[in-house]
């Protein structure tokens, strides 16, 4: 009886050691639905194809982990970019099949998911989703040799160091900029920050915002931190911002911070004026206490690379698209998603293969120009889009927090 | 002025939670010396049945914290089968040390394991309102209720648990256990018996202090219990570990510590004060502030 339980025991360890270390080969699976389309597929279109094995397109995205909402925006959006594609005869003739990897929104994990497609042979990878994962596995790809197309890093860092390293997104140096541009038209001179000083996200676009406001002349009268993203309490940051008068402050987070913590805390300490935040806010809706006076979410904006509202005739069709699919409204990370597959498709036929230098070649041709669901955009030499940004809000009526557009801005002036 | 009492509120909602988890903390080590680093994980496991019961209670119209009594449920059943499957064998084989890295591993196992099961998954998840949201108002800066009621309700456990190991039969069993076990054996003690109902009773506490905890900050995580755990132990061993007022002396002073910290000295710098102030205690008092030393080994 002891001997069994010891033996039950030593399992139970075990398997709490292989659940700490090693969940990425574990969590890798190979999305083989393309598989069915390609069947499908025109018989001209078959005949010309050639005789390569298919296109394969490894995605890394948290999954699961605090940010899996952004996990699975990216793995729908590509599954639908995808599905798209080899309907309509895939890229050059081959079709297109993903291998899908989960990096935890934790860095190593990231790095172990890049490395379980670099095994499997994997030249062409669209991921991850934040700067903080992202930035683990940029100087690896350049020395595999890999291209990394992330949807959504916005941090500055991520493409000027590496030759195979694109986005999909503006950089937080535009983004920050757009919030400090934003705060002057509205027409805010003084204006505080809260930020988390150990995140490249949060850490980014604090910097951005100070030199964009800088350049347009506001004064920054407050800045507060924390420490982690694990902090808690908020409310001691906002009442320095109250005690120091401002009515504008940046707080670049994510939705798991804003929507329990941050908003609340902050009207509760007397903070009444705006709360601008960055792309992180996407998805704050679900996040909210139901049951509490939800109109602390008035007067809370944010930047975006999208809007589902948006009138323009690519978003209405990737919007419709996606919802016969998944019966959701896509956000802004399944719209970058959904571009960076269509950037990879446009760069592969201008390569002529999908040999990953060939293809970085491609994606560092400054001139070409995509076009997709998040505007019509050229890469600059680091591999950054130049394009515009949403401004949205949220709006409560007390019991549920809606997203609203507040204008597109096409261009800093 | 508002800035000092601002801080200080806050101080004393992050303490009333740090003094409600030390407690549990305190509790189990008392009884059987045993730093049970699971604690700050049974908080997760009641967060996550309350997470799941409050929906139950709504349609039933009851006021949704009736909930905690089902965590307080799960959390003890948890707490005694982490007993009966982990510590038990091992304390039979091993020594203390074997049984602290015990504690340790069945930490990181709820934790991955509350990961694997598909309705709780690796997302956070947000609680509904528990409590009315408002308080006093004092030159307009609040003091939430909810900090009141877990100050109040840390009190009454305090007050409770030393009134239950002073008087009752188990109680006094529960000291005997700890203070010489084959003797209390000779004395015809069940030391098993007394051993799960601590068990039992610590694990308990821990699911009140989700109620309180998911109170004022509502997300709940499989690794909420990690970072709140470790402070709630470092406020026990400050106050003085096993001495129960010692753990709500500690929370405070940790919280106040924390909050403090970031009003006054830099907002990214209150974790790093609070080890330090740890690390201070510790050299010039190292049995905690209400402790007293008996040479004997954490």
């Amino acid at each position: 009886m002891r001997k069994l339980l010891s033996l039950l025991l030593v399992l139970a360890l075990a398997f709490s050691v292989i659940a700490c270390a090693a969940p990425a080969p574990a969590a890798t699976e190979a999305t083989e639905a393309p598989a069915a389309e390609a069947t499908e597929a025109p018989a001209a279109e078959e005949a010309a194809a050639p005789a390569g094995d298919g296109i394969t397109l490894g995605v890394i995205s948290p999954n699961t982990g605090a940010l899996a909402v952004y996990g699975a925006a990216v793995t729908t959006a590509v599954d639908l970019a995808v599905s798209e594609i080899n309907a309509a005869g895939g890229i050059l003739g081959q079709q297109v099949s993903v291998i899908n990897t989960d990096d935890q929104f934790d860095p190593a994990e990231t790095l172990n998911a890049f490395n379980s497609l670099v095994s499997q042979g994997v030249g062409l990878i669209l991921g991850s989703v934040t700067s903080g994962c992202t930035s683990a596995i940029t100087g690896a790809a350049n020395e595999e040799g890999v291209v990394l197309l992330t949807p959504s890093a916005t941090a500055d860092s991520i493409t000027t160091e590496d030759d195979y390293v694109f986005r999909a997104c503006y950089a937080d140096g535009f983004q920050g900029a757009i919030a400090a541009y934003y705060a002057k038209s509205a027409g805010y001179t003084d204006v505080g920050v809260v930020y988390c000083a150990a995140d490249t996200y949060s850490k980014g676009l604090y910097d951005s915002f100070a030199a964009a406001a800088a350049t347009y002349g506001l004064n920054i009268k407050a800045v507060e931190s924390t420490a982690s993203l694990d902090v808690q309490d908020y409310t001691n940051q906002f009442a320095s911002m109250v005690s120091s008068g401002v009515q504008f402050v940046y707080a670049p987070y994510y939705y798991d911070v804003i929507g329990p913590y941050i908003v609340t805390q902050a009207r509760a300490a007397g903070y009444t004026g705006i709360i601008m935040g960055a792309d992180g806010y996407d998805g704050t809706p679900d996040y909210v206490v139901e049951g509490a006076d939800l109109t602390a979410f008035n007067n809370v904006y944010w930047t975006n690379h999208y809007d589902p509202s948006d009138t323009d005739p690519a978003v209405q069709k990737f919007v419709a698209a996606y919802k016969a699919m998944f019966n959701s409204t896509p956000n802004a990370i399944s719209a970058l998603a959904y571009d960076a597959v269509y950037m990879y498709k446009a760069a592969i036929e201008k390569a002529g293969s999908a040999d990953p230098a060939a293809v970085r070649d491609a994606l560092a041709d400054t001139s070409a120009v995509y076009s997709g669901v998040t505007g019509t955009f050229s890469l600059d030499a680091t591999g950054t889009p130049t394009k515009g940004a949403a401004i949205l809000s949220f709006a409560s009526d007390g019991t549920t927090v809606t997203t609203k557009l507040v204008d597109v801005i096409k261009e800093l002036k | 002025m508002s800035t000092f009492l601002q801080t200080l509120f806050v101080g004393l909602r992050l303490g009333s939670i740090y003094a409600l988890v030390a407690l549990g903390y305190t509790m189990v080590y008392g009884i059987i010396r045993l730093i049970n680093f699971a604690h700050g994980d049974f908080i997760m496991v009641g967060g996550y049945t309350m997470i799941f019961t409050i929906p139950v209670m709504v349609s039933l119209g009851l006021p949704v914290w009736v909930s905690v009594f089902l965590a307080i449920l799960v959390c003890a059943l948890v707490g005694m089968s982490t007993e009966l499957i982990a510590y038990r064998p091992v304390r039979k084989k091993g020594t203390s040390m074997t049984a602290l890295i015990t504690a340790i591993a069945v930490s990181l196992l709820l934790e991955n394991l509350a990961q694997a099961i598909p309705q709780i998954g690796p997302n956070p998840k947000v609680a509904s309102q528990i409590f009315t949201a408002g308080g006093i108002r004092i030159a307009d800066v609040t003091l939430d209720w909810t900090t009141m009621l877990t100050i109040f309700i840390s009190i009454v456990v305090m007050v409770a648990l030393y009134q239950f190991t002073q008087k009752t039969k188990i109680g006094r069993a529960m000291r005997c256990v700890s203070e010489d076990k084959p003797a209390s054996i000779l004395m015809g003690i069940n030391v098993n018996r007394t051993i799960v109902t601590t068990f039992a009773i610590g694990s308990g506490l821990a699911a009140i202090a989700a109620l309180m905890y998911i109170a004022q900050y509502p997300k709940v995580y499989t690794t909420m219990g990690s970072m709140l755990g470790l402070k709630a132990f470092v406020s026990a061993v400050l106050g003085g570990i096993g001495i129960i007022p010692g753990a709500m002396l500690g929370g405070f002073v940790i919280g106040l510590v924390e909050s403090f910290t970031t009003s006054y000295v830099s907002s990214s710098m209150a974790d790093a004060f609070v080890f330090l102030i740890l690390i201070v205690v510790l050299i010039i008092k190292p049995a905690g502030i209400l402790g007293k030393n008996m040479g004997e080994k954490v």
